[in-house]
């Protein structure tokens, strides 16, 4: 080692210069930057490298996600790992009562019709919540999203995987062939949408299509009231100047938001109920009674009327919007 | 009809290949046409006339052949599965190519044509159903060379399927193939470490395994229904789950910027794929695949989860262990 020491020039770059001058006068500021750039880059990778990062993500991913889902990307192991925060929510934080349960069908297609409310959809996954613990079938109700959620950036993956459907004909209608629970909310934008001074109001039940589905497969219509999901983001307001260039079809302004921030998304705790009535039968109209558009209006609204009576019941008994 | 002779005509390509070797195997390869510029490397022995499609006149030339070599049933597998930046060579030889052969086919009393076709062809839209029935009009990105060449060539085949009632004409909307061997654009983004994914998108994805797609081809040759027949895989799998399957890490991209970056990418010559096939990485494009287990008795034996590991197995064997490892 010592006597390779000896013949080390002190100056190489001089050495360099007189004997090639011209192109690799600018080699060494070249190979500094280069080594610097070579040892950054050793040392970040002396941490965590490239291929063991990814396993470590990919084992992170597989503990919340399973390898498999189903054809609308329902994934039953995320949809389980999210519970526990669901169920908090269902018992502690709005202490929902369920009540005809035993309406909903143990077994076969069944087509679940709610009011809609509450600004977002938090509505769905309790009324999914109530079916899967109160009933003794434990039976999955696949809810179906409106495009306003089920096409937002970041949320549609996590309804689609947690079961939502994005809500359109095909999809209900294959869900319920296969003999599935599905929840559909007709009212839609307009109903979750709505504002505070119109709470419990039932919105026009949109065109009927979740009538002609029905009529279509057979599926019974189960009418379900939610009571208690219009006080939890009490819309006063719209501040649609700002939603619109958002692609958002409203921008509520609760007593809490935007007026708090981030804090006014979190929904106040008022005591919900959830009550389901007798189911409808569908299957006694014959093969064209979807393409009867007077009999589609008369029964959607029907099951409107029905709802709406539920609802009504509800609030007459009702003392309290907090404690019920 | 046993007697007359089956041709494939890209007779070079993935699936043109293996089915050439697939149908000489079981009708002997003098039953067996190739059509291609080159002769095939696998499945010696088949009969090869080479046929350039792209060529003006090549109509007459296809008829020539299909009547000396006395073929009853032509597979037609002569489509670019990535984009090409020649887009004038790409449209001359699907779109027209096609026309051609056709043409050929009808005045030289084929019995039955299949078109290779792709689901992508319906478009990735987020206002699709979940799964995509074969009557759902085809509405793909209209400024996609790449998906109007094939949307003509189909176009194609429903004209003449019309005007030549005797002749039956099946087009086989394939899912985008993945597995072993496999080599397109868009598996090529899954041999580096990095996959980029559309930030705030999951989107299901189809991956037919080409032992399935194979079968369908086979399948489809025997029973020869008319019209278009959807081979997709049994299940579909979210992009994050197949990324994080084959152990790589996504790097998720604003969608206005992988556009962007996309089409500056491919205009400089470095990109995979023009930009708007990002569109399929945000929005499903999952078609249905009841009517292929209806009209061809085929039911896939792979989901697209099976696809991506079996590619995965076959790229770097020793990194998929250690990811099944991993995921264990």
């Amino acid at each position: 080692m010592k006597t390779a020491a000896k013949v080390v020039p002190i100056r190489p770059g001089m050495e360099a210069a007189t004997a090639d001058p011209g192109p690799s006068a600018s080699r060494p500021a070249a190979s500094r930057i280069e080594g610097t750039l070579r040892a950054l880059a050793r040392l970040a990778g002396a941490g965590l490298d490239v291929d063991s990062a990814a396993r470590l993500w990919s084992r992170l991913y597989f503990a919340w996600h399973s390898e498999e889902v189903d054809e609308f990307g329902y994934d039953p192991k995320f949809a389980e790992s999210i519970l526990p925060f669901f169920e908090l929510l269902y018992t502690v934080w709005w202490r929902v009562e369920a009540a005809g349960i035993e309406n909903v069908p143990g077994t076969g297609p069944a087509l679940l019709v709610a009011n809609h409310s509450g600004v977002l959809p938090w509505d769905g996954i309790m009324i999914n919540l109530a079916v899967r613990h109160e009933h003794p079938e434990r039976r999955n109700c696949r809810m179906l999203a409106l495009d306003m959620f089920a096409l937002l950036p970041f949320l549609a993956p996590l309804l689609a995987q947690s079961g939502a459907v994005r809500a359109n004909p095909e999809n209900a209608e294959r869900l319920l062939r296969k003999g599935e629970l599905v929840g559909v909310f007709p009212e839609g934008v307009k109903g979750v949408g709505k504002r505070f001074k119109d709470r419990y109001k039932l919105a026009r039940f949109g065109r009927g299509g979740f009538i002609r589905i029905a009529l279509r497969t057979g599926a019974p219509i189960v009418p379900c009231a939610v009571v208690g999901a219009e006080e939890i983001h009490p819309a006063l307001g719209h501040m649609n100047w700002i939603g619109k260039p958002l692609g958002l079809p409203y921008v509520p302004v609760t007593p809490t938001f935007p007026l708090l921030g981030p804090l006014g998304l979190v929904p106040l705790p008022s005591k919900w109920s959830i009550d389901m009535g007798e189911p409808i039968p569908m299957d006694g109209y014959g093969e064209d009674a979807a393409l009867d558009p007077m009999l589609v209006n008369r029964l959607s609204e029907q099951v409107r009327a029905t709802i709406q009576g539920m609802i009504d019941r509800r609030l007459a008994r009702r003392r309290s919007v907090w404690l019920g | 009809m046993s007697a007359r002779r089956t041709a494939v005509t890209g007779a070079g390509s993935f699936l043109g290949s293996r089915l050439l070797r697939r149908l000489s195997e079981k009708h002997g390869p003098d039953k067996v046409v190739a059509i291609d510029l080159a002769p095939p490397s696998r499945g010696a022995g088949v009969r090869h006339r080479e046929v350039d499609l792209t060529r003006p006149g090549c109509d007459q030339q296809l008829l020539d052949v299909l009547r000396d070599e006395d073929v009853g049933a032509v597979f037609h597998a002569a489509f670019a599965t990535s984009p090409r930046r020649d887009g004038g060579y790409a449209h001359e030889l699907e779109s027209l190519g096609t026309l051609s052969l056709f043409a050929a086919a009808a005045a030289a009393g084929v019995g039955h044509v299949v078109l290779r076709s792709f689901t992508a062809l319906y478009g990735a839209s987020g206002q699709n159903p979940g799964f995509l029935t074969e009557d759902r009009p085809l509405q793909p990105d209209p400024s996609l060379g790449w998906a109007r060449d094939k949307l003509e060539a189909e176009q194609h085949a429903v004209s003449f399927a019309r005007r030549y009632p005797d002749m039956k004409v099946t087009v086989l909307r394939f899912a985008p193939l993945f597995g072993p061997r496999v080599q397109t654009f868009y598996t090529s983004l899954f041999d580096r470490r990095v996959v980029p994914v559309m930030m705030g998108y999951d989107p299901l994805l189809q991956l037919l395994h080409p032992d399935d797609a194979l079968a369908a081809a086979e399948a489809a040759l025997e029973r020869a229904p008319r019209g278009p027949v959807n081979v997709v895989p049994k299940a579909p799998i979210p992009l994050l789950t197949a990324v994080h399957l084959a152990g790589k890490i996504p790097a998720p991209i604003p969608h206005p910027l992988a556009y962007l970056a996309g089409d500056l990418l491919w205009a400089a010559g470095l990109g995979a794929a023009p930009g708007a096939f990002a569109h399929y990485a945000r929005f499903g494009c999952v078609a249905d695949g009841e009517r292929a287990q209806r009209e061809l008795g085929f039911v896939p034996r792979y989901s697209s989860r099976e696809a991506v590991l079996a590619y995965v197995q076959y790229q770097k064997p020793r990194l998929a262990v250690s990811n099944a490892e991993a995921r264990a």
